[in-house]
């Protein structure tokens, strides 16, 4: 087990898993919703990946892009379920946590009971080759999942930056009150918000595939790392779940190569307790307030 | 109308220009407005109006000397006595019937075992003993989300995490099956302090996403580690209570009943948190109000670190008692369907009482353990139980009395809004902020008497006045120029002599002293009695402008 083997791991869960925290963040702050159906949505696009790759095709494009519509699609049904019908009402975060834990509950069982407990596994989407860098052996699907995360995740925070559309969901971010007020549909935001955080589960989930297997609760452990880099990050803040997956990864590495595998989570929740004690709203939390407005 | 005259009383005496008889038109009651006014056209809804009680009779000696739990002033029932003053009769109302319904309740579910059938029996008294550990252990955990408001996920982990602890003690030491709860105790008091600290900085959603994992890390520590069974799913082999050589029968109402009464202890538990002391600090310093009660000198980070060390000692008891009961632990009690069923039954039942804590859990209990054989399929429609209840409902099961009390009071007010007339009365909120409520009854009274003289205007009495300003006139005429003259003093009309006896002219009077009157109009009139008949009509006008 050499350090470079290790790092260029770590690297990849950081890019995976940076993906689905910034999913998070992006709901937590534009519709204030805390998506816990999170898991099951990256279960469910796993399985939409496998269906294509069953019935239509083992390409890889083809294979990435079921992923990434059925993730989307999962979105669409948390927002109907979980935000349209009570994003108004008293208590909503609360509910909305609820709400979201109760779709994940269904959707798992239910994802069950089509599809049975045994796992299932895709296609290796990227081929199979090596590339020797300074003695550090990457395979083909290391260097696909982090070149087409990085890719997927700076093509969205652009889009978010430069469109009308991505302007209206950060004009939400800020106030939603406020956009409301000049015209920005919280509903139809909610649904653009939802759908692209979903897709971006489903792109993590096509490309955690390719080093694990996609079962029913296969969710729900990415979810716990994306949350946990959520939430050291600061909820709502892109650069700090960036900063974040670094310093959660590095962790990962270290501890995995200094003490042993088991004691990974041990380690990564002591730190993730330490920076919350240091700093409570994560390395970069900055809206609590506005969005307590 | 036509053909109706009034004959000038004083046309007899002699008086100078006084006719004999004059067109006018027929008597009009007064009544009649008052009588549409007042009566009420409130639709009477036949039930729902009043909250009901039962009356019950009592003698006046009685009143005072109450059964009290000693040492404290609190009564078993609270009950309201007093004097109906018609009646002249002592009424008592029993305001609050939950603790009979509590009784009724927990007396049914101890003797169940007698009316069950033999066939499900074994069963039955199974399901029995995992709902009373449930709800023990929801109960606890309702005081740390209910009472205290702060959303922990790990109380699973807790119960779990003692459970372990006691299993492998049990196993390895030699542990007898009584020590396990104390030793559970202690082991949660500690995870406990663990779990707290965050809790003191961290709010809400940081700290509810934070308890997953704590829950998601002792789960893959289990199931890593050799030493607590990775290999055989879980720790089996502990010391339990239940003598190996009874019967079958014997054996589980044993168990049915040593459940029973650590539920009870948890109910025991509850009240004594959340009714008490502790209990009242916490809801009065919920998530977002911690800065209300900082300043009412409430130390809320104290309370809530105590209500996790009492809770988690509970589980903790529980998760001792779970061991020695089931002779070890699974690793299911670490996984997230379990702390999502917890979750359901405690939002099924309602989120801070006990009575939601309870019923929730036998509510998912039963359809888990009837269900059982249809798989997944029951775990998704306990998920769309939750969803549906999440949904509709503000606080459960038990919210759906005070819900619907909400709604329909929110439905009377509304109605009641559009009942109330415009224009003279006072709207509802103006009614309650005015000081001078006399001028509310002014205000009505005003009104009806202004719609009585806009019936009574007729060219008759227009005419008559017309002929003969000053003087005896029929008695509407009379009725409508004595409510003229006795209006106020702001905006009332005048005349103002421009040169006497040829010019006239019309004036509002301000009302203030040392303010001109405002000049009304350019008009100036040649006689008194014709400026007189022209202010008459400008009244006319604005009252039936009114």
């Amino acid at each position: 087990m050499d350090v470079g083997f290790i790092l260029s791991n770590a690297i990849v869960l950081a890019c995976i898993y940076g993906t689905l925290a910034i999913g998070l963040s992006i709901t937590w702050s534009s519709v204030g919703l805390i998506n816990l159906g999170y898991g099951f949505i990256f279960a469910l696009s796993g399985y939409g990946a496998w269906l294509a790759s069953q019935y239509i095709s083992t390409n890889g494009v083809v294979v990435l892009t079921a992923g990434v519509l059925t993730g989307a699609l999962g979105g669409l049904l948390v927002c109907a379920l979980a935000f349209i019908p009570i994003h108004d009402k008293p208590n909503f975060t609360v509910r909305g946590l609820i709400a979201t834990l109760a779709i994940s509950l269904i959707g798992t069982q239910a994802l069950l009971y089509f599809f049975g407990p045994r796992s299932k596994n895709l296609p290796d989407i990227f081929g199979f080759w090596k590339v020797n860098v300074a003695g550090i052996v990457l395979t083909s699907d290391k260097i696909g999942n982090v070149v087409v995360s990085i890719v997927v995740v700076t093509a969205v925070l652009l889009w978010m930056r430069s469109s009308r559309r991505g302007l209206e969901i950060r004009a939400m971010m800020m106030n939603p009150h406020a956009a409301s007020i000049v015209g920005i549909g919280v509903r139809k935001t909610g649904f653009y918000v939802m759908a692209i955080t979903g897709g971006l589960a489903g792109l993590a989930a096509v490309l955690l595939s390719q080093t694990y297997y996609i079962s029913p609760f296969g969710g729900l452990a990415p979810m716990i790392k994306g949350v946990s880099i959520a939430l050291c990050g600061g909820l709502g803040s892109v650069r700090g779940a960036v900063i974040a997956a670094i310093i959660l990864g590095l962790n990962e590495a270290l501890t995995a190569r200094l003490l042993g595998g088991q004691y990974v989570l041990i380690t990564q929740f002591l730190l993730i307790i330490l920076i919350l004690l240091v700093r409570p709203r994560g390395i970069a939390g900055i809206l609590d307030r506005a969005r307590e407005a | 109308m036509t053909g109706h005259i009034w004959r000038n009383p004083l046309y007899f005496w002699g008086v100078e220009g006084a006719e004999k008889e004059v067109p006018s038109i027929p008597h009009k009651s007064p009544q009649d407005v008052w009588d549409e006014t007042t009566a009420s056209k409130a639709k009477m809804l036949p039930v729902g109006r009043l909250r009901y009680y039962y009356k019950w009779p009592g003698h006046g000696g009685l009143t005072w000397p109450r059964f009290r739990y000693w040492g404290t002033r609190r009564r078993a029932l609270n009950i309201r006595s007093v004097y109906n003053p018609k009646t002249m009769r002592l009424e008592k109302t029993i305001v609050d019937k939950r603790p009979i319904w509590w009784v009724l309740g927990l007396l049914a579910f101890m003797l169940a075992p007698l009316a069950m059938p033999a066939s499900f029996q074994n069963t039955l008294l199974t399901a029995g003993a995992t709902f009373s550990i449930y709800a023990a252990i929801n109960l606890c955990w309702m005081l740390i989300i209910g009472t205290a408001g702060i959303y922990s996920l790990a109380s699973y982990a807790v119960v779990g995490a003692a459970a372990f602890g006691t299993s492998w003690l049990s196993i390895n030491l030699g542990l007898p099956w009584w020590t396990l709860p104390l030793v559970g105790a202690g082991v949660g008091l500690v995870f406990g302090m663990i779990i707290a600290v965050p809790a003191i900085r961290l709010d809400g959603f940081y700290y509810a996403l934070l308890t997953i994992g704590l829950n998601e890390l002792c789960r893959v520590y289990a199931l890593q580690s050799k030493q607590f069974g990775s290999s055989t799913g879980g720790l089996y082999g502990a010391d339990t209570y239940i003598p190996q050589g009874w019967d079958q029968y014997d054996q589980s109402l044993l168990a049915y009943y040593a459940c029973f009464g650590v539920m009870l202890a948890g109910l025991a538990l509850y009240r004594f948190i959340d009714g008490r002391r502790l209990g009242r600090i916490l809801k009065m310093a919920p998530e977002k109000r911690e800065a209300f009660a900082e300043a009412t000198g409430v130390d809320f980070r104290r309370a809530r670190i105590w209500v996790f060390v009492i809770s988690s000692i509970g589980l903790g008891f529980i998760g001792g008692f779970y061991a020695a009961h089931y002779r070890g632990v699974s690793f299911s009690i670490f996984s997230f369907d379990t702390v999502l069923l917890g979750l359901a039954m405690l939002v099924i039942g309602g989120i801070g009482r006990a009575e939601g804590a309870v019923v929730g859990t036998a509510i998912v209990i039963l359809l888990d353990k009837v269900l059982l054989s249809t798989g997944p399929l029951r775990l998704i429609l306990i998920g769309l139980i939750m969803l549906g209840v999440v949904l509709f409902l503000k606080g459960g099961l038990f919210g759906i009395k005070a819900q619907f009390r909400a709604w329909r009071d929110k439905k009377k007010s509304e109605r009641r809004s559009m009942r109330a007339e415009k224009g003279g009365e006072m709207l509802p909120e103006e009614a309650t902020e005015t000081k001078d409520k006399d001028l509310l009854y002014w205000r009505r009274y005003d009104k009806m008497q202004r719609e009585f003289l806009k019936t009574v205007i007729s060219p008759e009495l227009i005419e008559e006045h017309r002929k003969k300003p000053l003087g005896q006139h029929s008695e509407p005429l009379e009725r409508l120029l004595l409510y003229f003259r006795r209006a106020p003093q702001n905006d009332k009309y005048a005349i103002v002599a421009v040169e006497p006896f040829k010019a006239y002219r019309i004036v509002a009077l301000s009302g203030q002293r040392g303010v001109a009157p405002r000049i009304v109009e350019d008009k100036i009139y040649t006689s008194t009695d014709e400026a007189y008949h022209g202010v008459f009509l400008r009244r006319v006008q604005d009252l039936l402008e009114s």
